[in-house]
């Protein structure tokens, strides 16, 4: 109630105005499925699309936390519905990951979605406790002193944030010793008490401690420098050449769903990227907001799956 | 920082800003009392709203909504035997008990006492030493969580009353329920079966599965009319002279348990207020008494979840780390305003550093306000005859689960919760400690396998850390202690026993 | 116990042995379906525990535990009778439970409340089938205006 209340202001004039597409599309409530925990950053990147969608489409758009085993609960939920534009979901960097890391998915991780639009990309810095490592080259020497002395904590096994650090270890030919933490945050307490060495993960966990003084960002593992810190060096121009990893999110359907309501819909994730508002909420999550075809979603997703496959060979992580 | 902390109550007075406070700590109340809707649900759905908002007002909005929620867990709890949140589950032990014998209202009155002196002490602990406690946390490692954990264990299940057989038992099926789900070192899937089980047991679906289910099943026929007199009248609701003494202590000491617990990342309101029904155990003179409505039994463990659920902000406004679910919500409404939590927001965003902590202030005081005058509404749920309420009680168990996670798969395992906890019951087994050992086996293992794997599989670390050592050395003590008494009782027993 | 003087909806009919080996045989059998399950995880060692450690050490303790149990109830105690079996509130629960469960994702939270209610209002033995339908509709009337007008919890009321 209260929530309607305070949501009646905008809503109601997003009512008045005419709806953006021609067709009947959308004649009732769209739900937008994610795979994460209510408040994580999936959650709140679902949010803030959906409401903008909302104001966009002029149809209620509602936000389906179906968390569980790294976002496939939801994707093989997802995959099963009706291709007809009312249940969407917001895919994760994790979503390659997860196609590369189990063994038996009951979906096809490229072949039964739509890929509509991406929302955000961003990289993931290297952290560590101020003033330990001077440079990242430090960090990659004094791993190869001492295998397994540098310790790097991560989000979750399998998770994108570990998968990066294995990659890093591959890509340098050193051995590092990876902790693995029940989330982000986590992780970066056990930085900031001591416990590990560095820590691997979003802009968001990382640069807010930089910019107090408490961590160092060593590296961005984008494979340009990254535009909001242009004064973090690249892990490719640093320790490993050619490393590029960005996470991203974005919006897919299930897989069939009409050319026209994926045109809507990808015209309105776009017009919303647009918006300052959702430009500022999305650059305050760590990601920059950047929208995209379809097509070359699609093209992303499946090279994504292709290197984390990789990784996850030549790392030896157990496939589940 | 008394200065510091009247300019933030200046802030909250406010009339801009004190309507958010309000609105906040009712929400928060509300949500506490319907069963399984938790404060996560609740502020993820309030987040767009924020978008709207400045920070301090969304941030205040938010906290409200989560520490409201606190008080309101217990009603259901006392009333229906139904946790509104995990962390009152506790408040059911005795709180329920004390409802069957008419005395809901001083329940009710004792629990929204002690959550407003523990929420109190923990707002008091932010103002003064949220900067010294954040520090303490931060030399929480694997090894001394792991310490703290089995500490905790053997602090509580080695408590002399009842079958302490049949309560480790218990203690070891909630473990065996915490091992569900992919395992945190390894990422292995233990005991799986389908994926929505990947992420393990919900401890809402547990917890409701236990007491709620399970005494719905035993009471849906039953013939009893529901209470034949209950009194409402304001003498009946408060408290004696006596019972208020004997409330004291216990209110201080879960008040500072609380605050620990809420503090250290990773641990929160849940494992506090077992913990603190834990140590009142262990200390009473008459711990026989634990179970048939118990006056301590419901005054520690709510003044420690309300005391965690302050001192939970710790981490989160100091450091820039949250320590659990809801207070990710907080930093990620904080990041979309604009605002770094971190070490620098109390000198960058004085008047939101401040106001916020002073709207837990004027908070807790009108969730008292609200809370008093609501208790002979609440008593009089009681008048309606039982069968006319367990169907609509089957139902808010049932959508507060399904909301938690959208899983229908939880549904169905709360049943199963429910028919198991029946069962267990029959056979003379208390459901309580199967949640103390499922909220701290997989922290227990987490930890210890850390542990392990950061120091080259080298057990001196649990001595050699001074943290950990003395957590170490507090639970040998313990063991000693009551192997010691225990023979002592037994030999006294036998003695007594010789001469009849 | 819920009520002051619950009465068993069913005589007392297994005999006392078996009442007495229940409460150890239910942790025994935990134990042992979870040691059968874990047989093949990786045990690893005690400073460097893989995944089935813990879940086998448990399973053992549980089966100690349940073991423990039954030989200290085999002697017979005065306070083990067990209350008979609420069969009415077990089956009427579980239906409707799972009717909800059944419904919730195809035919909507309106649906799934109605037959939640007016399925475990049949578990109360003095109901008639009118009222419950009534009581049942108003059930749903009510559930729909707290949780999708005023909470506005993202579920759908109807089929679509």
């Amino acid at each position: 109630m209260l929530k309607t209340l305070f949501a009646a202001l905008p809503l109601a004039m997003a009512l008045s105005l005419p709806a953006a597409a021609q067709s009947t599309y959308p004649d009732h409530t769209i739900r937008i499925v994610h795979g994460f925990a209510a408040g994580g950053n999936a959650d709140t990147v679902s949010r803030i699309i959906a409401d903008a969608l909302s104001q966009d489409l002029g149809q209620p758009v509602v936000v389906e936390a179906r968390p569980g085993a790294g976002g496939t609960v939801a994707s093989g939920y997802v995959a099963q519905q009706e291709a007809d534009g009312y249940t969407l979901q917001l895919l994760v960097g994790g979503h390659p990951v997860a196609a590369a890391l189990y063994n038996s998915l009951p979906f096809d991780s490229l072949e039964d979605f739509t890929f509509i639009s991406t929302v955000g990309q961003f990289p993931f810095f290297v952290g560590a406790q101020h003033g330990r490592f001077a440079s990242i080259q430090e960090v990659i020497d004094a791993a190869r002193a001492n295998p397994r002395s540098i310790r790097i904590g991560h989000a979750g096994v399998g998770s994108t944030q570990h998968l990066t650090g294995e990659l890093l270890g591959l890509e340098t030919g050193v051995q590092f010793l990876h902790v693995p933490y029940q989330g982000g945050a986590a992780a970066t307490t056990a930085l900031m008490g001591g416990e590990i060495d560095l820590v691997i993960d979003a802009g968001t966990v990382i640069l807010g401690q930089a910019d107090a003084g408490v961590f160092d960002a060593l590296a961005v593992t984008s494979g340009a420098r990254w535009d909001d810190r242009p004064d973090v060096p690249t892990l490719a121009e640093t320790v490993a050449p050619g490393f590029d990893v960005l996470s991203w999110t974005g919006i897919g359907a299930p897989a069939g769903l009409p050319d026209d309501i994926a045109e809507t819909l990808n015209a309105a994730v776009n017009r919303a990227l647009q918006d300052e508002g959702v430009r500022e909420r999305i650059l305050a999550l760590g990601a920059s907001p950047a929208g995209s075809t379809g097509e070359a979603f699609r093209a992303m997703v499946e090279r994504q799956i292709a290197t984390w496959t990789r990784v996850i060979d030549a790392a030896e992580i157990e496939r589940r | 920082m008394l200065e510091q902390f009247m300019m933030g109550l200046g802030v909250v007075m406010q009339p801009s800003v004190l309507v958010y406070a309000l609105a906040g700590v009712v929400i928060g109340q509300l949500i506490g009392v319907l069963p399984g809707i938790g404060a996560i649900t609740a502020i993820s759905l309030l987040l767009p709203i924020t978008f709207h908002l400045d920070a301090t007002s969304s941030i205040i909005l938010l906290a409200g909504i989560y520490y409201g929620s606190q008080y309101g867990g217990s009603i259901a709890s006392i009333l229906l035997n139904l946790p509104g949140t995990p962390s009152s589950v506790v408040t059911c032990l005795e709180g329920y008990p004390m409802a069957q014998k008419g005395r809901a209202g001083l329940a009710l009155f004792i629990a929204a006492f002690s959550s407003f002196i523990g929420g109190m002490i923990g707002v008091a602990l932010v103002v003064a030493a949220a900067i010294p406690m954040a520090s303490i946390a931060l030399r929480f490692g694997a090894a001394e969580y792991a310490m703290l954990v089995v500490l905790g264990l053997i602090a509580a299940s080695l408590i002399g009353t009842g079958s302490q057989l049949r309560s480790f038992a218990m203690v070891l099926v909630g473990i065996a329920l915490g091992l569900v789900g992919a395992d945190t070192t390894t990422g292995f899937y233990r005991f799986v079966g389908m994926p929505e089980l990947a992420d393990g047991i919900s401890l809402v679906s547990l917890a409701m599965g236990l007491f709620g289910v399970s005494e719905i099943i035993r009471s849906v026929n039953s013939e009893a009319p529901r209470q034949t007199k209950i009194a409402v009248s304001m003498r009946d609701i408060l408290p004696t002279r006596a019972e208020f003494k004997e409330i004291t202590g216990p209110i201080l000491r879960g008040a500072g348990i609380g605050s620990f617990f809420g503090a250290l990342p990773g641990t929160g309101a849940a494992i506090a207020s077992f913990m603190a029904y834990a140590v009142e155990k262990r200390v009473s003179r008459r711990p026989g008494e634990f179970g048939t409505g118990h006056l301590p039994g419901i005054a520690a463990p709510e003044s420690s979840n309300n005391a965690a659920a302050q001192t939970s902000f710790i981490p989160t406004l100091t450091l820039g780390v949250p320590g659990d679910a809801v207070m990710a919500l907080m930093i990620g409404a904080l990041v979309l305003n604009g605002v770094i939590p971190g070490p620098r927001l109390m000198v960058d965003q004085p008047t939101l550093f401040w106001g916020v902590i002073a709207s837990f202030f004027i908070g807790n005081l009108i969730l008292l306000l609200i809370n008093i005058p609501l208790i002979r509404l609440w008593v009089l749920l009681l008048r309606i005859p039982y069968r006319k309420l367990y169907p609509v009680i089957i139902i808010m168990i049932c959508v507060g689960v399904y909301s938690h996670r959208t899983s229908v798969v939880d549904v169905v395992l709360t049943l199963g919760f429910g028919i198991l906890g029946y069962l267990l019951k029959n056979v003379r087994f208390e459901p309580a400690p199967i949640l103390l050992g499922f909220v701290l086996g997989p922290l227990f293992e987490e930890n210890f396998r850390r542990a392990m794997l950061l120091n080259g599989g080298d057990f001196t670390v649990f001595a050699t850390r001074p943290i950990s050592g003395t957590l170490l050395a507090c639970t040998v003590a313990l063991l000693v202690y009551s192997l010691a008494s225990g023979l002592a009782a037994r030999r006294r027993a036998r003695r007594a026993a010789t001469p009849s | 116990m819920s009520h002051p003087d619950p009465i068993p909806t069913m005589p007392r009919s297994v005999p006392g042995l078996f009442q007495r080996v229940l409460g150890g045989g239910l942790v025994l059998t935990l134990g042992a379906v979870m040691l059968v399950i874990a047989r093949d995880y990786p045990m690893g060692r005690l400073y460097d525990m893989g995944p089935g450690f813990v879940p086998v050490w448990t399973g053992v303790a549980l089966c100690l535990m349940g073991l423990a149990i039954l030989i200290a109830d085999l002697r017979p105690q005065p306070d083990l009778a067990m209350p008979g079996l609420h069969w009415r509130g077990l089956i009427f629960v579980s239906a409707s439970i799972l009717a909800f469960a059944g419904l919730i994702q195809p035919a909507g939270l309106v649906p799934a409340m109605f037959a939640a209610v007016a399925i475990s209002k049949f578990g109360d033995s003095t109901n008639r089938v009118l009222p419950i339908l009534i009581y049942a509709a108003l059930a749903a009337l009510g559930g729909w205006a707290l949780f999708l007008v005023a909470l506005e919890l993202p579920i759908r009321a109807f089929w679509r």
